[in-house]
Order: structure tokens, then C-alpha cells, then sequence
């Protein structure tokens, strides 16, 4: 494990592990819902939380490079002064690191609007596996030749590591309103959904929570979201001052319409906040209900999201467990969340079996596996389902132009028997297998508590004992 | 119900268990965010808790080295989406880390050290002032370094006695504690002046109500805490508020209640106010309005544990033009011991304080108001202008 805290030293860190012939993967804040940066084969651990300085900040242009362990909000914060923000916001923009978002093109709520990360990502620096450092797009507008920066946001570290990053930054909207809808039905709260986004309105944000996380939030923000919902919607819209304020009144119009018991508009920016950071802590609240729980990241189009999430709940039901829903309903991006506790003897298998379902009922609907957490370990091996094996082998051999020795985060992402001829037996029993979460999905979802504490209790320590960790030397 | 481990530390099994790992709770740390390691995050921390509860890593120096580094500022348990109760968590294994006296030879001169400390000097007050007067003495001479972070210490101050009667039956306790007495007597008197103003009838604790017992607690030294709180309860009877001006002793008494665990301690706990909490209940006294800037510092024990941070720009809005950091309440490193048990991270630490401070207000000489005698000292010492509300308060006071 090394703490490097340059872009130099990422790429001298990625040599020496090479040198060694050993793989390399690289961490930042560890708040990735997928497994994308747990080590697998032994790896060389580059850790990039020293990597935190924001470089240059160009308002005219609206860009800024950045190192990859920046945190999404301190960025945000940095610039603030000057009337703008980063965009894209995942729910642990507090903490996690834009290298982390370009690894996953992380979304957010926002992203409904503004869109992903890949749309803000104008140029990676990156150190590829071969310890060469090579810059991939570029500031103009349209840079020449392909767009290698497309394919390397979102490619979770298996084709090097980003050692600094340009951004776009986007103006601060002048007019900015938040709305809080509460319904007595989730699927009034859905219909919602669906006729804002048909009325042509398009909402800066447009989230859901459903009643039981919309109580342990209000348990840990005290922002005033009402317990006795069956859903609360959250609904944000900017732009200019005349515009918004039509916008609220359409929001709320529809809102009444299918509905909606009360709709309360954020009166200040305090209030705004509360409300958001209520949303943003849904997942780690879900701690007063049970101390586990397994979360996935599916997308099913609009038009399926009421009847794929009656059916979620029904699928919750059969196994007696604890389901709740909070998700990004614009773009039909559902988090079902299943809260257990592991010590609880004979439930991991009924997580497992309906965490199943879920996801076959999300596939059926024309869904896909991962809206914006990434595929990581989790996923990996359910990749098949989605993919025919000549997606997959495409996929594989674009990430041989890469990586042809495997070296960079190996095991993630692609299922082994990508390749075309490679065909294993392994690759067969995964798509006879009945039930498409693998045994390693399995032992990620198990482990992964167990692998942070790994990390924190190695000893990246000199032989001095003092916390000073060894620098790579290049 | 909650129930205890069965592992060395003894901690709380749902507590442990609480803690889903999302990492919301890391950019609110002090440690790590000067570190960047996991080991010097929360999460590490309860990891390797964790680790030793289940009897998968021993408790040995590296452990013993992620504890201590702990500020116990609490940062993270404010942050924690999920409440794990961090601050008792970390008390628990401390006190278990005492207990067990994991003695490697290195440490033992340290704990002789601690053992003066703890059970010699704080508890006896005059001990306490006696040292004081030593430690004038010693930087009149020149022969106290600098980094040490002590207060300059005026011997007028010292000398002249606080015109405050002890026990009796006031409107309000007015706290004095063992460090802040001997060190920050000044602030006391500022505080007796406003409190007064306020047209209340305010006396001293009675015999025995010096110190509070938050830095042993902060040690693991739980049973020695526990007897001063009860000498502390004893020492001011009745149902009057206790005013407590010091961030860090405030947040422990008002935890007295979870330490003793008996209704008399919880009761007392209810009735302990910060003074600028007290203050606003109160209602402001008079005061003529300062064209001074000043930037309000939060002290983590009153954002992070009591959450009272907002009654000091109450009490001060009024009076003066507030500047907000935009730090999210990081804390400076003070830590009650720990700028004097761990000075290069807390020096590490409070660099970052002061550059958000400096930022904040585009100048390099900001007045800052801080609340607890640790940042004040911990602050000064790198050579900003800090002051106590009640400091400030006292200056514009009407008449
Ligand atoms: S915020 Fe709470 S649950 Fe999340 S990692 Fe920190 S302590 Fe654990
Ligand atoms: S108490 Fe403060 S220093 Fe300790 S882990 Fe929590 S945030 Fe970090």
C-alpha cells in the first residue's frame, strides 16, 4: 500500500508495482458502492487521498485540473467564490474523491439536469499500466482523433490511473427552489414522476424516498420530512427567477393533481440544505433500521418504474424482509435497499435470493445492472446477462489495448471468459448457474466491512514505526 | 438492548455493528484529513475495534497509536448518518487500553507522567495553582519552549482573586473549573460581569467543584472521573442553572448523567448550560454595538456534543458583524491534552484552522471568538487574536 502525493508519484508508484510484476489498484475515499477498489491478487494499493490539491482554476474558461483525491465538495467549495460549482454530485460528495467519480462516471441527483461525470471530464492525465503517462482528450471543444477520454471515464481502473484531472465547472443557476412533495402512496408519488417529466418540465433533480427511509432520515437531519408518508418526492428546478417560479407552480399543480398532500418549497438556502443533506445520508441512516444492508443500482425505463417497483416490494415480502427504496426517479434509477442484520442466522440467503429477483425483474423490464455505483466485483459476474459474448469480447480486447498484461485493478469489471476463446468452463457454469449473483458477489457483499478493516489495520508504516509511508521512488 | 462484546475492549455489540462503513464521517475528521490514512479516519478506527473485539489483530502498539491519535473531537459522530456513538465508543477502549495497562517499556515514563497529571495536579486545585505559579516563574526565565502552547500568564491576573462568593443559593452556578481558573481567570471575570448584567445573582461552586473530570475521561481514566463528578454534583445543590464557559468541561458534565448512570447525575446534567446558551435563554443585556469583525470558531465539543454552537452568535450578533468559517466545524486540534500528547498532528491540524480563519475574513490579524480554553490557548499559540465570547460580550456591555 503507498500514499503518493503527486501526479509523479502515482506514476512512479504504478512502475515500481510493475517492475515487481505485481498489479496495481488505486483507492481514494473507499466510499464505492461496488467493490471496484477492493484488492484483488495482491495488489499494490495506491492510495490517493494525498493527492488533494486543486492546481488551476481558470473562470474564464470555467475549468479546472485537478488531482484525483480532491473530494467532490471541497472542489465545490474552492470555487465558490467565483460563482460556480462541480456539477455532478453523488450522494457522498462529502467525501468521495473525483478520481473515484471519473473510475465509476459517477452520477447524482443532479445528473438528472447536468449530467454525468463523463460530461464534466474534459482531459485525463492518466498513468497507463505500462507506467507511460499520456494525456487523454483535451480543453478545445472537440479534440482530434477518438475519444479515448470517454473510454477511460467509467473504466474503473482497469486501464490505468487518472493523475489529474480537468473539469468542467458549471455557473451557480441565480434562482434555485427545492420542493418537498408527501404522498399517501408510492405510486401517486410515481405518477408524479412521470407526468412532470411528460409536461416537458425538466427539473434540476427529482428524487424519491418511500416511507421507511424517509423516517430514519428525518430520525438523523430533523429537516421536518413527514413520518407519515407512504413517499416523499424531492424536486428541485433553477434557472432564471421568472422561470423557476413557473416551473414550481407546474411541479406543484402535478404534484396536487396526483395527489400530493402538502408541497413545501425550501424557503432559504438553510432549509435547502437540511433537505438535502437528509436525502444524501438516506443510505447511511439505514443504520437505525438494521446494521446491514445490501444496496443495488439498477435503471428501468420510466415508463416500468411503478410496476418493477410493486414488484420489488412483493419480492421483499415473500422473503419477509425489510425493503426500502430511495432513488434518482428522473432518470428511472432505482436503489432498492435491503436492510438485515447479518447476525441473524438464515437471512444472507434470503438477501441473496431476493437481491436475485430484483435484478431479474429490472433486466426483464429492459433495465440494466448498474445505473451509477459502477460494476466492480459486485457486478462483474452478472455482466453476461446483459452482454452477449461478443460484447463482452469487444469489451475485453478494448481493455487489452490497455492493459494487455491485466495489471490494472485486476478481476473487476469483466467476468473471466470475456474473450472470445477463452471460453471456459468457468464462463459456462456462471450462465447455467440459476441465480445470477455469483459466489464472489456473494463474498464481496460479505467481506467488504472486513476489507476496510484490513486496510486500516495494515502496516503501510517505514521501519521507524513513525505514520510517514514509503514514498515510491521513481 | 445493548450488549457488551465479549472481546478485550468490552465495547457496545450493536454500536460496533452500527457502522456500515460509508465513509461520510472521513472529510469531518482532523486526523485524517492532515493524514489521508484510513488508520487515522473513524472508519479505520471502528474497523480495527472491530478487528480486536473479534480477536483477529492484538492489541499492540499500532493499535494503541490509532486510538490515541484520536482528537475525540467528534466530528464524526455529528456527521454519522447512521449515529454510531463514536465519542463512547472511543472512551470505552481507551478506558479499556488503561485498564489493561498494555505497558511497553516505552510508555512507562509517560505514564508516571499522566499519573501526576490526572490524579495529582487537576483534582487538587491548589496543587493546580501552585504549578501555575511554578510555570510564571519558569517562563519569566525563558526556560518554557514555546511549542508547548502555554498561555502567557500574567501574575496581576493570578493574584487578584475572582470577586465571586462560593456556594449559597443563586440564580446561577458560575462554573470555574481547575485549568481555566488558574489560566483564563480573566474570562472569568468577564463571565461573572455579563451573567450579572443579566441581572442574575451567580456564586461559585462550593468546596471540592474544581475540576470536571473531561480530560480523564478523555484518557480512559473513567473511575477517577467519576469521583470528581460526584464531588462536582455535591458542590452545587438546588435546581439553579450551572454555567459552564468552558466548551469541553460543559459537554462533560452534561454527560454526567451516561457516566454515573443515576438519576441524581442525570438531573444535574440537565440543568448545565454553555454560557452563551444560558445567556439567550436569559435574554441578551444591553450592549453598544463594535465595528470589529469577528470570526466565530466553533469548539467541536459544543458543535459536535452539546450542539449548542449556534447560542454564540446569538449572544454575539447583536454587538458584532459574525464571519462564518466554511470549514464545516473541522476542529483545530486542540483536544483538550492532545496539542501537549500528540503536537505534530495537532500542529498539522490547527494549520489548516488558521488558513480557513485567515480566508475567511481576507486579513491576517482576525479577532477570533472561541468558546473553550483549549482552542483559545491552542489558537493563540499560533498567533491569532482569540478571545471568549463572554470576553467579548463583556467589552460592549451598556454602562
Ligand atoms: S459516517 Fe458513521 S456509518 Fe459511515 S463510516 Fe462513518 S462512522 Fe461508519
Ligand atoms: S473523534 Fe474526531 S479525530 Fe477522532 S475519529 Fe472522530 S472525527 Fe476523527
Amino acid at each position: 500500500m503507498c500514499f503518493p502525493d503527486s501526479a509523479e508519484t502515482i506514476a512512479a508508484a504504478v512502475r515500481v508495482a510493475r517492475r515487481h510484476g505485481r498489479p496495481f489498484v488505486a483507492r481514494g475515499s473507499g466510499t464505492g458502492l461496488a467493490g471496484g477498489a477492493v484488492p484483488v491478487d495482491d495488489p499494490v494499493v495506491i492510495v490517493t487521498t494525498r493527492c488533494n490539491r486543486v492546481l488551476d482554476v481558470d473562470p474564464v474558461q470555467r475549468v479546472a485540473w485537478v488531482e484525483p483525491g480532491v473530494l467532490n465538495l471541497d472542489l465545490s467549495r474552492t470555487i465558490r467564490h467565483l460563482g460556480l460549482h462541480y456539477a455532478p454530485d453523488p450522494s457522498s460528495q462529502a467525501a468521495c474523491s473525483i478520481g473515484g467519480n471519473v473510475a465509476t462516471n459517477a452520477g447524482g441527483p443532479h445528473c438528472l439536469a447536468y449530467g454525468v461525470t463523463a460530461m464534466h471530464v474534459l482531459a485525463v492525465e492518466v498513468v497507463l499500466p505500462d507506467g507511460s503517462v499520456t494525456t487523454l482528450g483535451g480543453l478545445e471543444p472537440d479534440a482530434p482523433g477518438y475519444d479515448l477520454r470517454g473510454c477511460f471515464v467509467g473504466s474503473e481502473g482497469t486501464m490505468g490511473i487518472a493523475t489529474r484531472i480537468a473539469v468542467r465547472l458549471t455557473p451557480n443557476p441565480p434562482e434555485v427552489a427545492t420542493l418537498l412533495l408527501d404522498f399517501t402512496s408510492v405510486d401517486d408519488a410515481a405518477a408524479t414522476v412521470s407526468g412532470t417529466i411528460a409536461s416537458g418540465a425538466l427539473p434540476a433533480a427529482l428524487e424519491m424516498m418511500d416511507a421507511k427511509i424517509t423516517r430514519a432520515v428525518e430520525d438523523f437531519v430533523g429537516a421536518g420530512y413527514p413520518r407519515d408518508a407512504e413517499a416523499v418526492l424531492l424536486v428541485e428546478v433553477d434557472g432564471l427567477a421568472d422561470g423557476v417560479a413557473e416551473q414550481v407552480a407546474a411541479v406543484s399543480e402535478i404534484g396536487k393533481a396526483n395527489g400530493a398532500r402538502h408541497v413545501r418549497v425550501a424557503a432559504d438556502d438553510a432549509e435547502r440544505a437540511l433537505l438535502w443533506k437528509g436525502r444524501k445520508s438516506a443510505f447511511g441512516a439505514i443504520a437505525r433500521i438494521a446494521p446491514d444492508y445490501y444496496l443495488h443500482d439498477a435503471v428501468v425505463p420510466r415508463s416500468k418504474l411503478l410496476d418493477v417497483l410493486r414488484r420489488v416490494y412483493a419480492i421483499a415480502d415473500e422473503h419477509a424482509l425489510t425493503m426500502m427504496n430511495v432513488f434518482h426517479a428522473g432518470d428511472g434509477n432505482l436503489h432498492p435497499l435491503i436492510a438485515y442484520d447479518r447476525r441473524q442466522p438464515g437471512v444472507w440467503e434470503h438477501v441473496y435470493e431476493a437481491g436475485t429477483e430484483i435484478l431479474r425483474t429490472c433486466i426483464d423490464a429492459g433495465g440494466v445492472l448498474s445505473g451509477e455505483h459502477g460494476v466492480g466485483l459486485e457486478k462483474r459476474d452478472l455482466m453476461p446477462l446483459l452482454f452477449s459474448p461478443d460484447d463482452l469480447d469487444a469489451q475485453a480486447r478494448l481493455r487489452d489495448a490497455f492493459d494487455p498484461d491485466g495489471a490494472a485493478n485486476p478481476e473487476k469489471v469483466l467476468p473471466r471468459g470475456s474473450r472470445c476463446g477463452e471460453l471456459t468452463a468457468e464462463r459456462a457454469s456462471i450462465g447455467d448457474k440459476s441465480c445470477p449473483l455469483s459466489t464472489h458477489a456473494l463474498w464481496w457483499c460479505r467481506s467488504v466491512g472486513e476489507h476496510i478493516g484490513k486496510l486500516a489495520v495494515g502496516r503501510p508504516r517505514s521501519a521507524t514505526g513513525s505514520w510517514k509511508c514509503a514514498r515510491p521512488r521513481a | 438492548m445493548s450488549t457488551r462484546s465479549e472481546g478485550p475492549l468490552g465495547l457496545d455489540d450493536d454500536a460496533l455493528a452500527a457502522c456500515v462503513a460509508c465513509g461520510l464521517c472521513l472529510p469531518h475528521c482532523p486526523t485524517y484529513r492532515v493524514t489521508g490514512l484510513e488508520f487515522a479516519s473513524p472508519r479505520g478506527r471502528i474497523a480495527a475495534m472491530r478487528e480486536v473485539e473479534a480477536g483477529s489483530m492484538p492489541i499492540d502498539d499500532s493499535f494503541e497509536r490509532a486510538m490515541t491519535e484520536c482528537v475525540q473531537c467528534r466530528a464524526c459522530e455529528a456527521a454519522c448518518p447512521s449515529s454510531v456513538p463514536f465519542g463512547h465508543m472511543m472512551e470505552d477502549t481507551r478506558a479499556a487500553l488503561t485498564e489493561q495497562e498494555h505497558g511497553t517499556s516505552a510508555s512507562r515514563p509517560r505514564r508516571a507522567l499522566e499519573w501526576v497529571g490526572y490524579r495529582l495536579v487537576l483534582p487538587h486545585h491548589i496543587v493546580l495553582l501552585g504549578a501555575t505559579w511554578l510555570l510564571l516563574a519558569a517562563q519569566k526565565l525563558h526556560l518554557v519552549p514555546k511549542r508547548l502552547a502555554l498561555p502567557a500568564l500574567s501574575p496581576r491576573s493570578l493574584a487578584r482573586r475572582l470577586d465571586v462568593e462560593r456556594g449559597g443559593q443563586p440564580h446561577a452556578w458560575l462554573f470555574t473549573g481547575c485549568v481555566m481558573d488558574a489560566w483564563l481567570r480573566d474570562t472569568h471575570r468577564s463571565t461573572a460581569r455579563v451573567m450579572r448584567a443579566t441581572g442574575a445573582t451567580i456564586a461559585r461552586p462550593g468546596a471540592g467543584g474544581d475540576c470536571c473530570g473531561a480530560l480523564h475521561v478523555h484518557a480512559g481514566r473513567r473511575e477517577e472521573a467519576r469521583t470528581l463528578a460526584r464531588r462536582i454534583i455535591a458542590s452545587m445543590p438546588g435546581d439553579a442553572p450551572v454555567v459552564v464557559n468552558s466548551a469541553g468541561c460543559g459537554a462533560a458534565m452534561k454527560e454526567y448523567g451516561v457516566l454515573l448512570d443515576t438519576p441524581d447525575a442525570r438531573a444535574f446534567s440537565a440543568r448545565v448550560r454553555d454560557f452563551s446558551e444560558w445567556v439567550v435563554e436569559r435574554g441578551v443585556p444591553a450592549t453598544s454595538r463594535s465595528a470589529t469583525p469577528i470570526v466565530v470558531q466553533d469548539p467541536c465539543h459544543l458543535r459536535h456534543v452539546q450542539r449548542s454552537h449556534l447560542a454564540v452568535r446569538t449572544a454575539l450578533g447583536e454587538s458584532f458583524a459574525l464571519v462564518e468559517l466554511d470549514d464545516d466545524g473541522l476542529c483545530c486540534g486542540a483536544g483538550g491534552a492532545y496539542a501537549a500528547t500528540q503536537p505534530e498532528l495537532a500542529t498539522a491540524i490547527r494549520d489548516r484552522k488558521v488558513d480557513a480563519i485567515r480566508n475567511a475574513v481576507g486579513q491576517p490579524d482576525p479577532v477570533v471568538a472561541s468558546a473553550n480554553p483549549g482552542c483559545m490557548l491552542h489558537l493563540r499559540a499560533a498567533g491569532l487574536d482569540v478571545r471568549h465570547p463572554a470576553d467579548l460580550l463583556a467589552e460592549v456591555l451598556d454602562g
